[in-house]
């Protein structure tokens, strides 16, 4: 749980950043560019100039935002894709659970760099790209979950009540496969995370001027002999979300799902 | 068993000309086609060269007749030329998988020599400082941004330490033989690592919980109960158990190893397959492109084939067919 903690923290200094970071976000100090931490830069400068600290604050809003709605996007898909084969069931099932097993068989990071041509550089088209690789499992879970609860006694009653499919589904189905789906969330936001900050460093995702961790890094390395800590800082940032969102998810998952108790 | 791999085999090719078809699409339809880039490094060309050119190229063609010539080439074992190197597709593909082989394989065989021990390990002692150590190590491995990971480790080993090369390939001038072979190995040593590390990760935490399942199993306390030693046991009767799905995760993981190559390769100047498909797909390459990706995909589909075979020589309690 402690993960969340770190969350929160992260969270509140990335909706904060325009208050607490030192400068503008694309505030450019040309006197000292590649400075070593100082009082003026905390944690120093980049090769243009700007400040470190304040483009990590930044980034970190493109970083989460985009781990946020590709998480919730992947699981609303997921989900509804899921409800819709499990109720079904029948070819509607077979077509959509064989388009699953397609989708998790093709190599994910090479056709997210080709996506990522068509939508890179906006946030809108980056989050639906990593939505596109991030459903299927969700799906497949709820779909297993709809299989379970379809044969429970209270599903049946509201059917014999003459509940309509939409209202089984969302009022009896949907509530009771939630935990499951959220803890699959939680952890899907790391991964989106990690899958943005790999495409903006391979020069597809977000794209300069905008800050986020990957492009951070991006440059970064060009520098490492000069200023090693220009690539330490941002990788350390996602490392420690994608963590801190990892724990949480599983302490989430331990939480909500009482048979893992042991 | 015979007549399911040939059904098997029979039924990716299906698949594998649908798989063809989408990243056929995927890279034609992506905006900037070879004319236009040829443009943007040379404003001045005329009109009448830009027709002559998309005529000579076959863009003007409508998408399915592009992709029927294309395939029509292909089945011919023509797959057309690289733009960026000006030599033959299928050459170059394979030049850079053979490169690519250089980290996969040793890091395949580092991931397995760790993570089977540990995962073992943390099994028997359930709840150990070892245990605890192994689980923080794998979400450690799955948190870690790959190419993060191996920016630190060049800083580490190459700018500070000054023991391994930075990136690359080979040294120049290296005399053929042992020393081309002693010098190769220095520059796969970081990347293996790096590459080998989520590997590493995931597979310790399915031998784990696998192992654990098992030891719980009736014939695990029989075992026991006759007397064996205590090796003999775990060795043979609950390891061997515990293999069945971790060989499932291990070929499968194998794509796995050169799909997250792109970013490997990348940091560490690799001349691999990953690195050509972030190069090919970035600079409009498509012919190359094509390959490349439709070369991953089929491993990943003979690759799944082979982890559904293994599972069925290895648990006789499963028959395909």
């Amino acid at each position: 749980m402690a993960g969340g903690g770190v969350i929160l923290v992260l969270v509140a200094s990335a909706v904060l950043s325009p208050w607490i970071a030192p400068y503008p976000p694309t505030h450019i100090d040309l006197a000292n560019r590649m400075s070593p931490p100082s009082w003026k830069h905390p944690l120093g400068t980049d090769e243009l100039g700007h400040d470190v600290l304040t483009r990590l604050l930044y980034a970190g809003r493109v970083s989460l935002t985009v781990g946020f709605s590709a998480a919730v996007a992947s699981a609303l898909l997921g989900t509804v894709v899921g409800l819709v084969s499990g109720f079904y069931g029948g070819w509607l099932d077979n077509v959509l659970m064989r388009f699953v097993d397609i989708m998790l068989s093709i190599p994910d990071l090479p056709i997210l760099i080709i996506l990522a041509r068509y939508f890179g550089g906006s946030l809108v088209g980056i989050v639906a790209v990593i939505t596109a690789f991030g459903w299927m499992g969700t799906a497949r879970l709820v779909r297993g979950e709809v299989l379970k609860l379809k044969r429970t006694d209270f599903v049946e009653a509201a059917r014999a009540l003459g509940a309509s499919p939409a209202r089984i589904m969302w009022r009896h189905l949907v509530p009771n496969a939630l935990a499951p789906v959220i803890v699959a969330a939680t952890l899907a936001v790391g991964g989106a995370i990690l899958t943005e900050a790999a495409l903006s460093y391979l020069g597809f995702g977000i794209q300069p001027p905008t800050p986020s961790w990957g492009n951070m890094l991006q440059n970064a390395q060009d520098f490492i002999w000069r200023t090693p800590l220009l690539a330490f800082w941002p990788g350390l940032m996602i490392f420690l979300t994608v963590l801190a969102f990892n724990f949480f998810g599983d302490g989430l998952r331990d939480a909500l799902d009482p048979r893992l108790r042991t | 068993m015979g007549a399911y791999l040939v059904r098997r085999l029979l039924q990716m090719v299906p698949l594998v000309l649908g798989i063809s078809v989408v990243v056929f699409m995927l890279l034609v339809m992506a905006p900037g086609d070879p004319v236009d880039l040829l443009l943007a490094g040379n404003p001045r060309v005329r009109a009448e060269d830009i027709q002559a050119l998309r005529k000579i190229y076959g863009l003007d063609d409508p998408l399915h007749v592009r992709y029927v010539k294309w395939l029509a080439n292909a089945l011919r074992g023509d797959f057309g030329y690289s733009r960026t190197y000006k030599v033959p597709v299928l050459d170059l593909v394979w030049d850079r998988i053979g490169n690519s082989m250089w980290l996969t394989i040793p890091s395949f065989l580092l991931a397995l020599a760790v993570a089977v021990p540990v995962g073992v390990y943390s099994a028997l002692r359930q709840y150990s400082a070892l245990d605890y150590a192994a689980t923080f190590f794998t979400f450690f491995g799955v948190s870690i941004p790959a190419f993060w990971f191996g920016i630190m480790m060049i800083y580490v080993f190459a700018v500070v330490l000054r023991v391994l090369p930075p990136g690359g390939f080979a040294t120049p001038g290296v005399a053929p033989g042992w020393p081309t072979v002693l010098d190769r190995l220095q520059y796969t040593v970081l990347p293996v690592v790096v590459l080998s590390l989520l590997q590493m990760a995931a597979l310790t935490r399915y031998t784990r919980s696998s192992m654990l399942e098992v030891i719980r199993q009736d014939y695990v306390r029989t075992a026991r109960a006759k007397g064996l030693r205590e090796r003999v046991v775990i060795g043979k009767h609950a390891l061997r158990n515990a293999m069945i799905p971790i060989v499932t995760i291990l070929a499968l993981g194998i794509p796995n190893l050169f799909a997250g190559a792109p970013l490997t390769e990348t940091v560490f100047a690799w001349p691999g397959i990953g690195r050509l498909i972030v190069e090919s797909v970035g600079g409009g390459d498509y012919a190359t492109a094509q390959v490349a990706l439709l070369f991953l995909a089929v491993l990943v589909l003979v690759f799944n084939l082979l982890a559904d075979v293994a599972y069925a020589l290895l648990d006789p309690r499963i028959r395909y067919d």
